[in-house]
């Protein structure tokens, strides 16, 4: 098994030249120069690594075993620079370079191939490997990693097809069918260098943080402030015995502020603004990140006055972030196309969603919403989208697919694990599974309305809905949790545990901006709004959308929320992991769904105040 | 719980290669009887234990560090004064409240840590990051019971301190500064109130008498050294671990690296009794180390490292050659060396595996909260004054030692990280136990630290081993000793005995839970048969229990050696030394390695030259 994680701040791939092509609001600024190509990863390299691959696949074989019928290779050269700092000064800052190399070795018996199975009590068994590469370009240590990688993935892959073989007959492994095996796909070539803009240098980055972070000097109301700049660069080479050989680059720069506070009943409130593009270049100027950093401060003071949520159930708006977030949180999971793997666990299986599987043809949304994800954009209505690449982690050109037209579905998300035979991938290959497969996972994920209405007369609906429904009030949500973001490292373990014991994993995120909204239209700002499930039926009952939309860009995590909550944020830093991903969706009414108040969070309130420079 | 040592830096990037060596004697059908003692030791054989050996003590000369040494106030940080005001402030507005803080301790380590790795020749690794950590130490209800106090039933250890590695802004900003101790004083001073809690309600339901305190005074300690830069030619020690790693890419190794870690720190300490300390160092490190698959698919590796104050301390390329020689020699002669079979009979700890020795089976064992903890083995609780080892054998930890017998030892400290002064603990003297290595948590036999309270940035102290030194009275040449092997195997009608020059890993398990028990797997062991003739064997380890395998001990060596490296257990990762003549054991158990079902790769290293770049 093989990851590469980078421990920090997870900046957003894109692929940046493509993205400064299209995208119109970058259009108007002089591009930034472009960097140098890589010393690490040459085209000697590369071709190391071919001869390895086209060596094994002749000659790498165990008696009595099946010889590998496809080998792949990805090597990825990371180079980030990143900082934190808090109330005006550094907390952490670092360079980071390093290259690595990772094989997946696909072998095949009796129709079986040993892909999407999740070996009991081995989930690591995956037939992937990986091994670090020099940070300078070395052909002979090159090509001997290669060597070493590949058989280890054979071996693994061998383990792994041994056990899936066994699971037909031998039973008690649960999870999906045995499925399709592995797509074929045609082979792609493009070994031109693909270059971006190189990183904004550390000096830089640091003072960024440094300024920004000092809004929050002074303001006693919150406790915990940070602010986390990155620049990022990752450059992908892909190889495969099909004869793919192509390569990739992806560049991103980010901002992350994040504030907590803490009601008077003790409940941890939090806020937070992040804001990613492909240079820093793009990122909003300093007087417009520092007034945002000033409302998340606002905004916890004004939480600290609120009350808790009511007990509702009735019409909600999702409004800007809030709607990003229902799409985000309840329907993007659903549209992975990619059989869930044998033996994987129920738990683990539902952050993978699959509540649309076998429903294409159907009716599941309201009927004048439809969506597309489009991995092949760089903007949304003129916004930089994230989301994109060339090329997916499984080396197939991405393309843009019509998920839901006029509400109904359409096609979901592939990957090269089909869900039936003949099926294709559609260059959605993402997220992995245990196991070691890719899934099906969304992109740029863009939501329209046909006949989309005014904020305002949205809002005038959303009461109409209330009333109708003879309640008194009804519930605006504007922002949830992301606790990829916000996870603080202030619980205690036996807080931890009171957490997790009374931790509902199905529910959405909590609300971090949600109205009461009397009938009369006045708004009063409530904590605590916990969504109830969304079943994905609900998303049927959607009764009127707004016009123009809101643009998210986000790391779609792979852990759950209180996988993040449990591990608070490594050295105050925003976790690595997540998938980059966009959203793009009007403001949108649901007919009836339930709030529930939840004091989430909550702990004793300090013993003794915090310091008097800081209040 | 098991602890292990091990001489890879545990920061950096490279392999968290485990090191650590023990022995163990009396296995099935051992003698009877009990020879040359006043104290019957448990299960010893009628045997001679060395007292006839030359009253010649084996040789260590030291060199020492008083802790005060370059007290130097005018280098004082702000931070200090940061940190004492604030916890002044919690420690004075708890006071009158329900559950007053009665200790409380801030310590900010900042740490630089340099590496470099090369691997065939190429650079793989090139980091530079510092941190700046911050941890606390609170403390609630009374000396005499608070809430670390253990709970009777608590497994899972929900009743811990749930440590972090708490984040500092850089600089010496007061108000950004003094934020984040409130911060995590705010967590840390809530986790104790609900820890406390669940103790009384332990004590109440279960009758418990308040028994051993849990915190013992110290004495208030101000000591201001000088911050030290790190200073290093990066250019240089690329180039150098470059051509070091193409030079250990060879014979059967897959696998050549070279690597150095390089580091600065500064530590800044207050607590509430009035200690303010901040201490400076830099540490540099130097590793060879090259591995194979051999054909049953065990993995062979062999590691050379060399340690120092800093880069200046660290071996130059003519000593580098001999690291790289001596590790690709012995990995070419394991690959080709055949697998040992189970054993018991007399061996040779040679110097640094003896030191390791020392250190797993009875340098753990000797830390003073394992006698107090409910769930430990507490081997040594009712030895104290009583005979363990052969009457010849001393044993102290002084951190306070820079050098033996002219090496630099890696477990020198000035102050623990309780804030209490490093001292030489006496362990045994005579044979006969007399000490334990104390932090603040005291035992029924002894209560007072003597500056042996470590950690490793981000986790709580306990006490663990710096500098131990195994001093013997008596001693032979080390040819002498291989005579005494000889006569010993023809004496148990023994094939052959065994020599352990070198190990790899190891554990000491020292939960009451199972059994006293230590494992450790030799690198490099030798059949030393009567003719002479040497034999290098593989895929075995060494087991035993350590009150029989200290009193197995027959004879030892003129010559000391020292093995620096990095110690693990539940306080983490910390620096030490472990220095011991070579020694004679009457009997020693081996069995059979684990060796996971693997091989080496199906088909051979590709070669360049012959398949070559497309």
């Amino acid at each position: 098994m093989s990851a590469i994680t980078r421990p920090t701040v997870r900046p957003i791939a894109v692929v940046a030249a493509l993205a400064l092509a299209w995208s119109p609001a970058l259009a108007k600024k002089p591009p930034p120069a472009l960097g140098k190509q890589s010393t690490a990863v040459t085209n000697q390299i590369v071709d190391a690594i071919a001869e390895e691959m086209d060596r094994a696949l002749k000659a790498l074989e165990l008696p009595d075993a099946p010889k590998p019928y496809h080998i792949s290779y990805k090597i990825t050269e990371v180079e980030v620079n990143d900082a934190v700092a808090s109330l005006g000064f550094i907390t952490n800052a670092k360079e980071r370079h390093f290259v690595n190399l990772e094989c997946r070795v696909r072998v095949q018996y009796d129709g079986v191939d040993n892909g999407n199975f999740v070996v009991p009590g081995g989930d690591g068994i995956d037939g992937v490997a990986g091994i670090t590469l020099p940070l300078e370009a070395t052909p002979r240590i090159a090509r001997r990693a290669a060597w070493l990688v590949t058989d280890t993935a054979y071996k693994e892959a061998l383990v792994q097809l041994r056990a899936k073989l066994d699971a037909r007959t031998a039973g008690g492994v649960g999870g999906a069918a045995a499925n399709a095996p592995w797509t074929e796909e045609k082979p792609i070539v493009g070994e031109d260098p693909v270059l971006v803009p190189a990183l904004e240098d550390l000096d830089t980055i640091k003072a960024r943080a440094t300024k920004l972070s000092a809004v929050f000097r002074g303001d006693g109301h919150v406790r915990a402030s940070r602010v986390a700049v990155t620049s990022f660069l990752e450059r992908r080479w892909y190889l495969t015995t099909e004869g793919t050989s192509v390569h990739d680059t992806r560049r991103v720069s980010g901002v992350a502020i994040v504030a907590h506070g803490q009601a008077p009943d003790g409940q941890e409130l939090a806020q937070y603004y992040v804001k990613y593009g492909q240079t820093g270049a793009d990122l909003p100027p300093a007087d417009e990140l520092e007034a945002q950093a000033k409302k998340l401060s606002a905004n916890l003071l004004a939480l600290n006055k609120a009350p808790l949520a009511p007990r509702y159930s009735g019409p909600v708006l999702f409004e800007n972030e809030g709607a990003a977030g229902i799409v985000r949180y309840t329907l993007a999971p659903n549209l992975g196309g990619t059989p869930l793997p044998q033996g994987l666990r129920p738990q683990e299986a539902k952050l993978f969603g699959g509540a649309l599987a076998g429903k294409v043809g159907l009716k599941v949304l309201a009927p004048f919403l439809s969506i597309v994800d489009d991995p092949t954009t760089g903007n949304a209505g003129g916004t930089a989208v994230i989301g994109g690449y060339k090329i997916d982690d499984e080396g197939v050109p991405s393309q843009k697919v019509e998920v839901v037209k006029n509400g109904f579905l359409k096609s979901l998300l592939t990957a090269r694990t089909p869900s039936v035979a003949g099926e294709r991938s559609n260059g959605h290959a993402r997220r992995t599974t245990k196991g070691g497969s890719f899934h099906g996972s969304a992109t740029n994920l863009i939501v329209t309305a046909r006949g989309g209405v005014p904020a305002a007369a949205l809002k005038k609906r959303l009461l109409a809905e209330a009333r109708g429904q003879g309640l008194e009030h009804a519930i605006i949500i504007r922002g949830f949790d992301d606790a990829a973001v916000t996870a603080s490292s202030e619980m205690s373990r036996r807080e931890l545990l009171q957490m997790l014991s009374n931790a509902d994993v199905e529910l959405p995120p909590p609300s971090l901006l949600a109205y009461k909204v009397g009938l009369d239209g006045k708004e009063t700002l409530v904590r605590g709004a916990q969504l109830g499930a969304v079943p994905i039926k609900a998303w049927k009952d959607i009764v009127a959308a707004g016009k123009g939309a809101t643009v998210s860009n986000f790391l779609a995590s792979a852990e759950g929320f209180f996988d993040h909550k449990l591990g608070g944020v490594d050295e105050g830093f925003v976790p690595s992991s997540g998938i980059e991903s966009s959203v793009a969706t009007p403001d949108l009414l649901f007919k009836e769904l339930d709030v529930v108040p939840s004091t989430a969070g909550q702990r004793a309130l300090p013993a003794v105040p915090p310091p008097p420079a800081t209040r | 719980m098991q602890r292990s040592i091990s001489r890879a830096w545990p920061a950096g990037a490279w392999p968290r290669v485990l090191a650590a060596l023990a022995i163990s004697a009396c296995g099935p059908g051992g003698t009877g009887g009990q020879g040359g003692s006043n104290v019957k030791g448990p299960g010893l054989g009628q045997v001679d234990r060395g007292e006839n050996l030359p009253d010649v003590p084996a040789k260590i000369e030291t060199t020492a560090v008083a802790p005060m040494t370059d007290h130097t106030p005018a280098a004082r940080s702000p931070i200090l004064d940061i940190m004492a005001a604030e916890n002044q402030r919690w420690t004075k507005s708890l006071a009158g409240g329900a559950d007053p803080a009665y200790y409380l301790a801030y310590q900010i380590v900042e740490q630089r840590v340099v590496s470099f790795d090369a691997e065939g020749g190429a650079l793989v690794n090139d980091s530079d990051e510092t941190d700046r950590i911050l941890d606390i130490e609170i403390r609630v209800g009374s000396p005499g019971l608070d809430n670390t106090r253990a709970l009777s039933d608590d497994p899972n250890g929900f009743n811990e301190p749930l440590p972090r590695r708490g984040v500092v802004p850089f600089e010496s900003d007061g108000p950004a500064i003094a934020n984040h101790l409130w911060l995590e004083t705010d967590r840390r001073y809530r986790e104790a109130v609900q820890a406390l809690t669940y103790v009384r309600q332990d004590q109440r339901t279960l009758g418990k008498k308040k028994g051993v305190p849990d915190f013992s005074n110290a004495p208030a300690e101000v000591y201001i050294g000088t911050p030290v830069k790190l200073a290093y030619d990066k250019a240089a020690w690329v180039a150098r671990l470059k051509r070091c790693s193409e030079r250990a890419f060879r014979g059967v190794a897959t696998r050549g690296s070279c690597g150095v870690v390089l580091t600065e720190n500064t530590a800044w300490f207050v607590n509430s009794d009035g200690s303010q300390l901040q201490t400076s160092w830099t540490t540099a490190q130097l590793a060879v180390s090259v591995g194979v698959k051999a054909d049953d698919g065990e993995g062979l590796s062999r590691l050379e490292q060399a340690f120092g104050r800093g880069p200046a301390d660290l071996p130059d390329d003519a000593a580098v050659d001999k690291m790289i020689d001596t590790v690709t020699r012995d990995l070419d002669a394991l690959h080709k060396a055949p697998l040992a079979e189970p054993y018991v009979g007399p061996a040779i700890l040679e110097g640094r595996a003896a030191g390791v020795f020392f250190h797993e089976v009875f340098g753990h064992r000797i830390e003073g909260h394992r006698q107090k903890d409910e769930t430990s083995g507490k081997t040594f609780s009712s030895y104290v004054g009583r005979e363990i080892m052969p009457t010849w054998l001393s044993v102290y930890d002084d951190p306070t030692l820079t050098t033996l017998n002219g090496k630099l030892l890696n477990g020198f400290f000035r102050f623990d990280d309780e804030g209490v002064r490093a001292r030489r603990a006496s362990l045994v003297e005579h044979g006969k136990l007399v000490g334990f290595l104390m932090g603040r948590n005291p035992i029924g036999v002894e209560s007072a630290s003597n500056g042996h309270g470590r950690k490793q940035p981000g986790l709580d102290p306990v006490a663990r081993q710096g500098n131990l030194v195994v001093h013997a009275e008596k001693s032979v040449e080390y040819a002498e000793l291989e005579k005494m092997l000889m006569e010993e195997v023809k004496r148990q009608n023994r094939p052959y005995g065994m020599v352990f020059t070198d190990i790899s890993g190891g554990f000491t398990n020292t939960s009451a839970f199972a059994p006293q028990a230590f494992k450790v797997n030799p690198v490099m062991a030798y059949r030393l048969y009567p003719d002479g003739k040497r034999e290098l064997v593989r895929g075995i380890d060494i087991s035993g229990t350590p009150l029989v395998a200290l009193q197995s001990i027959r004879a030892a060596s003129r010559n000391v050696e020292t093995f620096n490296g990095v110690c693990g257990a539940e306080s983490g990762w910390v620096p030490v030394s472990a220095s011991a003549p070579s020694l004679l054991v009457e009997r020693l158990e081996i069995e059979k390695a684990f060796i996971p079902a693997d091989r080496p790769p199906v088909l051979g290293a590709p070669s360049v030259r012959a398949g070559g770049v497309r």
